[in-house]
């Protein structure tokens, strides 16, 4: 006989997809709002970002309960941060601490895929991205989530990073301006949401930028199969 | 499942204004090693039919030595090229015959149907047809030649842009995978001509 195996999981995929694009002096990050299990929707309303430091936002797909549990001890480290130092924490220190954070929990990982995008201490652009445990890169763009198969070949067509190996280095800074940014944000979510079911309902992006920062919402297709495929279910019951 | 993964694939096709495009990488290996760079996954049934076989490459070739026979058979008794959707019912029927022990294959079927019409098509390794009317993919890369067709794809495009496209959604659909690459083969099929181009792209 066969030795028996728990069949209860700790983790659940709450599915989504984020995107994030650095500009020159802006950084677009967005994700879509859909929150399901299985092939069920729970909600159609689901804010995946996180905004952690005055120049600092975090999308995280994934299992939404870690990704809850990761941006609060985020958040308390930054107000510690702030008591000791007087001043916000930078983007790329944030990034540094963020992956800390995932490693600390490197045999029982938080299921949390994460993008991290903000303003340098130049006021560039910058964007950072992750795996579960904590590896990352600082990149022009970036997709995470079950969308992000479909994402990034397109960011790819669209955005091509300078590859890190090219000598005299090149920025990693895209060359787009922040509406053109945007706009690309949008068909990414339109065409990803046409094609996987865990990516709809709206997209939220939130643009940060020298003045400050700034959120949009924008609708996505409301016939997508997921949906019919939820009314149908409902229907059935 | 792996054994669709063995080989490494990536086979799109794209309707366009009176014509059509079928295109696919070129690579062909082994599990991680790369064998050769000049595959051909795409191969001609008539001037106006096209099929790409990805998945398992031994099944690819049996499956299309198969259905060439088949289609002189056919040829021979009705003294006509079979039209895309009664080819594609062939490849279907053909592939449900072996239900319990299927060719690991998925094909991307494209042609010229009556009044010049383009059609395309893919199945299963199992024969369940999916028609389109804007593009098709299979293989390895399949998520990213979603996720890339969808976004780069327009409705009515004549012959040129339509082969621009569907080389820009190929080459940067499989440059993020592993499996499959080292170039691209592109045929662009329009009622009076077949253009076949080879395309460039990343080395590994």
């Amino acid at each position: 006989m066969t030795k028996q195996h728990a069949n209860w999981s700790p983790y659940d995929n709450n599915g989504g997809s984020c995107v994030a694009i650095a500009g020159s002096d802006y950084c677009v990050i967005a994700a879509d709002t859909r929150m399901s299990t299985g092939y069920n929707i729970l909600t159609r309303d689901y804010s995946k970002i996180s905004h952690l430091a005055e120049k600092c936002v975090m999308a995280s797909s994934g299992f939404q309960a870690d990704v809850k549990a990761l941006q609060k001890v985020l958040s308390a480290r930054h107000l510690t941060y702030q008591h000791q130092h007087n001043k916000q924490m930078s983007c790329p220190a944030m990034a540094q601490l963020l992956s800390n954070t995932l490693y600390y929990k490197r045999f029982f990982p938080y299921y949390s895929f994460n993008v991290l995008g903000g303003l340098d201490s130049e006021g560039k652009g910058c964007v950072f991205t992750y795996d579960a445990v904590g590896s990352y890169e600082r990149v022009g763009y970036s997709s995470q989530g079950s969308g992000s198969t479909l994402i990034m070949p397109f960011l790819d067509n669209q955005l091509k990073s300078p590859s890190p190996l090219l000598l005299p280095a090149q920025d990693a800074v895209t060359p787009l301006s922040e509406a053109e940014a945007v706009d690309l944000v949008k068909t990414v979510f339109a065409s990803a949401t046409e094609r996987d079911i865990y990516t709809g309902d709206k997209v939220e992006i939130v643009i940060l930028n020298a003045g400050g920062i700034h959120r949009e919402f924008m609708d996505l297709r409301k016939t997508d199969a997921f949906t019919e495929e939820c009314m149908f279910m409902i229907d059935l019951f | 499942m792996t054994i669709f993964k063995h080989n490494g694939s990536a086979v799109v096709a794209m309707v366009g204004k009176n014509c059509f495009a079928i295109a696919s990488d070129r690579r062909l290996g082994v599990q991680l090693q790369t064998i050769a760079t000049d595959f051909q996954r795409i191969s001609k049934i008539h001037d106006k039919l096209y099929i790409g076989l990805s998945g398992l490459a031994t099944d690819s070739q049996t499956l299309y030595q198969r259905l060439v026979f088949r289609h002189k058979l056919y040829q021979l008794r009705e003294e006509l090229d079979m039209k895309p959707e009664t080819f594609a019912s062939l490849v279907s029927a053909m592939q449900y015959e072996k239900r319990f022990g299927p060719y690991f294959c998925q094909p991307v079927i494209a042609g010229l149907g009556d009044d010049d019409k383009p059609f395309i098509c893919t199945m299963d390794a199992i024969g369940a047809k999916e028609l389109a009317k804007d593009f098709v993919v299979a293989g390895t890369a399949s998520e990213s030649l979603y996720g890339a067709c969808e976004s780069m794809f327009k409705p009515d495009m004549e012959a040129e842009e339509l082969f621009e496209t569907i080389s820009q959604a190929l080459l940067s659909s499989v440059d993020r995978d592993c499996l499959s690459g080292w170039g691209g083969h592109v045929y662009v099929v329009t009622p009076t001509e077949v253009k076949e181009r080879i395309l460039k792209g990343r080395m590994d």
